[in-house]
């Protein structure tokens, strides 16, 4: 291989990156842009729920109930009604998310220590408030219910602390509270960080589109050559957002880098030799633009969402998946991001990824030049 | 004198795309230093003739040389000896002249020693001296089929295969580019070059008609200018349809062909046939606004030849 | 001008057919995603590797062990002999929690007064298991607890059946995650493919050099744009079709509302998102540039459709905001007719919403490509 042919490559690639001065800003700019809005929509805590309490008890004690479930920020009382049809036109109209329904027997099951039972009664179209609310009501009503029980025990000289003898001790590693959501966070910036593979598979379908594939290929030029000089020039200005991204991030989420920067940059150099190998197989074959657009939406970025563990946690895939996941390099990469923000691990534990990511860029690479041929059509 | 072997040779190439046959079993053999003509009208196959000896498509079947490296099997080294100019501007647009200059001196491995010298005198050669810092896409026409014809030459290949290279060029520039070509011919290198413009057919040393991907004539420009059948006689007649009508009939008349606003009569005799022609017209009340004797060019030759040609495909 | 304007649809569906790929992507793009987001989202977390230190060895905790494997969302990565191999597998990423049984745990649970105590770590670095664990283990502990509880008061579990919450959900009975995220992801997927569809028209014949030719040619910038749109509205609402039938049959999804509405309001939407597309169209000079833009905005309205967390859980500004944005009332419109049953008495507040959106959204798109183009 020809350094001096690479390097004219590169040179002219920068230069036409950089010269088209609108398509480099948004190239630069949109990997940001993304993972802030997503980041956003997937991190905002839960919270101002709207609900409504039916009460067919009316007892000071369901009264004391509804009113302790209630305060706080987490659920809003909307309204107090007085039948379900009530209840039913609230969530159709939705103003509520989800009820409180206490049945007229309240008073009397609690104190004869009968079973007390609850409705809870949520809008299913969305669970992710339905089900806080759940949740959030149930807590306060076992906490309502024990310090109640609790105390009538003792009246009944019945030796019981709470309803609940068994002391769980929960400990949170990396993201105490589990709350909000800033785990996902570098699994978004692995992700957004592999944008410019679509750029790399757009860029060979341009240059087919405009002819200046052509006077190219008439030259000595080695395959090899062309397909590596233009990813390395997107290589680079992968790296810029790697450097910058992770400042951001730790700005806008309060985010913690614990480990070493040097490490993560060079082995995000090595994610993005591998993603954008992908993209580069992608423009080997594929000879428009809208084309090229859509076989790697296909083959990298919905995968790269869906199987790569960031979202839906790779255990439980089915073997098969597990599988074509190993293929990924967004897979090896999350778990790279995800080890050094939060526990801050280093080398001995990330190596093996990295080696996976050299390993599929350099066979993705090998395929792309196999099967790149300098002959028109 | 013994003929030097030819510089390109082909023998019975044979290209297909899918349904059709763009270049149907061409035997072409063209010798050093030639300047080589290749036209016909579109579809014909010219650029995939240009493409498929610049190593840039696969052939279907049959065989070519060039530079004594065999196609098929050493493309690669075939590219380093051709220089091949596209048929549509096919230079980075954001990259200046010598940027782009520089970019495919690179990759045709210059010595750097040699770079800027060979710069200068292919700016200067080219008449782009004064827009070497501007971007490709600012310059005019004619100026970047120039500025692709310098990154042809900037590693001084022997052979240059040029797909209509003044295709949308103003008339002065290509005047200038056809003298350049003349110059590279003059200094030995092998020129094929592929023109829809029969004028410039004119100038090469010798011509190739294609048609439908067949190679149907193949000489020098006299010889063909020589094919057409008669002598020719030009009228400018005010109603062209009334006077082709009348004139086709009249004897001794091989052929008529319309050329703007003239009517190009080949007769068998034109000092015998021109006063007949002028008495039918006057009695038949065609009017007319001058008629006289002409010499045939490249032209007429090769539309009488196409004509022939199609006539021919629809028996 | 119809026939004109005919002629450019015909020349549209020709570049369609020869550049199949786009289309093809379009339709079945969309329809994939949403298998995948459907797919994912039905599977229940299972598997997650679980490592168990147990310092009392004794019948009870190897119960404790058996019960969490029965839930199901646990593979029993390896029973730990210490706390720094447990500590150094979360650091490695290599389980998702972990259980820590108190020597004197037995003895504990056995004793009429005793306070057994357990311990679990989770994995925060990847919240979404982690979550699901401290669900499935605090969900084991409780049913541990209210046997002991019984145990001790010397009660048969059916006198006193503790504290019995029961859940009623409407519109989505199994509580199906499939059901909330398909339509969200229909909602989104139908923007998305149109904003592109239409992003792409103009700036592809802008890049290829055809526009100027089409320019020249005698129509005026309206039927253009009509000739543009036409296909694009074609392919967006065959895209909605598919897609609706797909989450329809293959996840159940039910139409409770009436089909009929759901299918002109979406039409209506499409033509809104077609007119920000063509804004986009015609202000880049790439097909590069109009496909980043186009996923900006795109991931914009991902915020306000509800998607990841309700709109309500936002800061004021933000919900204020919504109101203005197509996609907060078209996702609300989708859900409403299709899982709620809702009809026009309803939800008209949103399609009123929605129409006044597409008025103005529509008819500065038109002047700003209209003047674009001449």
């Amino acid at each position: 291989m020809s350094w001096r042919h690479l390097r004219a490559i590169i040179r002219k690639e920068i230069n036409h990156i950089m010269r088209d001065r609108m398509t480099f800003t948004l190239v630069m700019f949109t990997p940001v842009a993304l993972l802030f809005l997503m980041a956003y929509a997937l991190t905002v805590d839960i919270k101002h729920v709207p609900v409504a309490v039916l009460d067919y008890d009316r007892s000071s004690t369901s009264r004391a109930f509804a009113q302790r479930t209630t305060e706080g920020e987490d659920l809003d009382l909307y309204a107090v009604v007085d039948c379900l049809d009530e209840v039913e036109n609230l969530l159709m109209h939705g103003e509520i998310k989800a009820a409180l329904v206490i049945n007229p027997a309240f008073e009397s099951d609690l104190q004869s220590l009968r079973g007390v039972s609850l409705q809870v009664v949520i809008d299913g179209t969305e669970p992710e408030s339905g089900g806080f609310a759940v949740e959030h009501i149930v807590g306060r009503a076992e906490e309502f219910v024990g310090e109640l029980l609790a105390d009538q025990m003792r009246a009944l000289d019945v030796s019981l602390e709470s309803l609940q003898p068994i002391d769980l001790r929960v400990r949170t590693l990396y993201n105490p509270g589990l709350k909000p959501r800033i785990d996902l966070v570098p699994g978004l910036i692995s992700m957004v960080l592999g944008m410019p593979a679509l750029s790399v598979a757009l860029t060979l379908a341009h240059e087919r589109e405009h002819g200046t594939l052509e006077q190219v290929m008439a030259t000595p030029v080695g395959r090899a050559e062309l397909l590596l000089g233009k990813m390395i020039p997107y290589i680079i200005v992968g790296l810029v957002n790697v450097i910058v991204i992770p400042i951001l991030a730790r700005l806008a989420f309060h985010i913690p880098f614990n480990g070493s920067f040097p490490l993560f940059f060079w082995l995000s150099a090595l994610f993005l030799f591998a993603i954008l190998s992908m993209g580069t197989i992608v423009g080997v074959f594929i000879h428009t633009q809208p084309a090229a657009l859509a076989l790697s939406f296909l083959v990298i970025f919905f995968p790269g969402f869906f199987l790569t563990g960031i979202f839906f946690p790779i255990a439980s895939m089915p073997e098969m998946m597990r599988m074509e996941a190993m293929f990924l390099p967004g897979t090896h990469y999350a778990v790279i991001t995800r080890g050094v923000f939060l526990p801050g691990v280093g080398l001995d534990v990330l190596w093996p990824y990295g080696v996976m990511l050299v390993g599929l860029g350099v066979a993705f690479t090998a395929v792309a030049a196999l099967f790149f041929r300098k002959k028109l059509g | 004198m013994e003929q030097a072997p030819p510089i390109i040779e082909t023998d019975g190439l044979t290209r297909d795309f899918r349904k059709t046959r763009a270049v149907d079993s061409l035997d072409l053999s063209i010798q050093p230093g030639e300047l080589f003509g290749l036209v016909g009208p579109d579809g014909a196959g010219k650029t995939t003739t240009l493409r498929l000896l610049a190593g840039l498509l696969d052939i279907t079947s049959g065989s070519a040389t060039v530079a004594g490296y065999d196609l098929a099997r050493q493309p690669e080294a075939v590219k380093r000896r051709i220089g091949y100019m596209a048929q549509q501007f096919s230079l980075y647009g954001e990259l200046s002249v010598v940027e782009n200059l520089f970019f495919f001196s690179e990759l045709y491995d210059v010595p750097r020693s040699e770079l800027k010298q060979r710069t200068e005198r292919l700016l200067a050669f080219a008449g782009l001296t004064d827009f070497k810092d501007r971007w490709a896409v600012q310059l005019s026409g004619g100026m970047q089929k120039k500025l692709a014809l310098a990154c042809t030459l900037i590693h001084e290949p022997e052979i240059l295969l040029l797909d209509e290279p003044t295709t949308g060029v103003d008339p002065v520039s290509r005047r200038e580019f056809w003298d350049i070509l003349t110059d590279l011919y003059l200094g030995g290198t092998t020129i094929l070059v592929s023109t829809p413009y029969m004028d410039e057919a004119d100038r090469c040393s010798r011509v190739g008609l294609m048609y439908t991907g067949r190679m149907v004539i193949c000489a020098e420009p006299r010889q063909i200018r020589a094919q057409i059948e008669g002598e020719l006689i030009e009228l400018r007649p005010d109603d062209w349809q009334a006077a082709l009508a009348l004139v086709e009939t009249l004897p001794g008349v091989h052929e008529v062909q319309t050329y703007g606003e003239l009517l190009h009569v080949f007769v068998d005799s034109g000092d015998q046939r021109l006063p007949e022609i002028e008495a039918a017209l006057m009695e038949h009340g065609v009017a007319y606004r001058g008629i006289r004797r002409a010499t045939a060019r490249m032209e007429e030759a090769f539309i009488s030849l196409i004509k022939r040609l199609e006539e021919g495909r629809e028996d | 001008m119809f026939k004109r304007v005919w002629s450019l649809v015909i020349k549209e569906f020709i570049h369609l057919i020869k550049d199949w790929w786009m289309p093809a992507f379009m339709l079945f793009g969309g329809t994939l995603e949403l298998l995948l987001v459907g797919w994912a989202t039905s599977r229940p977390i299972t598997n997650l590797p679980l490592m168990v230190l147990d310092q009392d060895q004794s019948a009870a905790s190897r119960a404790v062990v058996v019960a969490l494997e029965n839930t199901g969302t646990f593979a029993l990565e390896a029973e730990a002999p210490d706390m720094p191999t447990i500590q150094d597998a979360m650091e490695r990423g290599e389980i998702n929690a972990a259980v820590v049984i108190p020597p004197d745990f037995d003895n504990e649970l056995a004793s009429p007064k005793g306070k057994p105590t357990l311990a679990i770590l989770l994995n925060g670095a990847e919240s979404i298991p982690a979550t699901a664990a401290l669900r499935a283990v605090q969900g084991v502990i409780s049913d541990m607890g209210e046997g002991i509880t019984l145990r001790r008061l010397g009660l048969s579990p059916g006198a006193f059946s503790g504290f019995d919450p029961s859940l009623r959900v409407w519109f989505n009975e199994t509580l199906s995650e499939a059901l909330y995220t398909t339509p969200a992801e229909l909602g989104l997927m139908l923007e998305f493919t149109v904003l592109l569809f239409a992003a792409l028209s103009f700036a592809r014949e802008r890049e290829l050099g055809t526009l100027e030719q089409l320019l020249v040619m005698p129509f005026s910038s309206l039927e253009i744009i009509i000739g543009k749109a036409i296909p694009a509205v074609l392919v967006g609402f065959c895209d909605f079709v598919i897609m609706l039938s797909m989450i329809h049959f293959a996840f159940h999804v039910p139409i409770r509302g009436s089909l009929a509405l759901l299918l002109v309001v979406a039409f209506g939407y499409l033509l809104v998102e077609l007119g920000k597309g063509m804004v986009i169209s015609v202000t880049s000079r790439t097909q590069h540039q109009a496909f980043m833009l186009v996923m900006m905005i795109g991931m914009v309205d991902f915020m306000f459709t509800g998607y990841a967390a309700p709109v309500e859980s936002m800061p004021e500004v933000i919900q204020l905001v919504a109101n203005v944005v197509p996609a907060y009332h078209w996702l609300t419109i989708l859900r409403g007719i299709l899982l709620k049953g809702a009809g026009l008495d309803v939800l008209w507040p949103n399609i009123l919403a929605l129409a006044a959106l597409g008025l103005v959204i529509g008819t500065f798109s038109l002047r700003y490509v209209r003047r674009a183009l001449d």
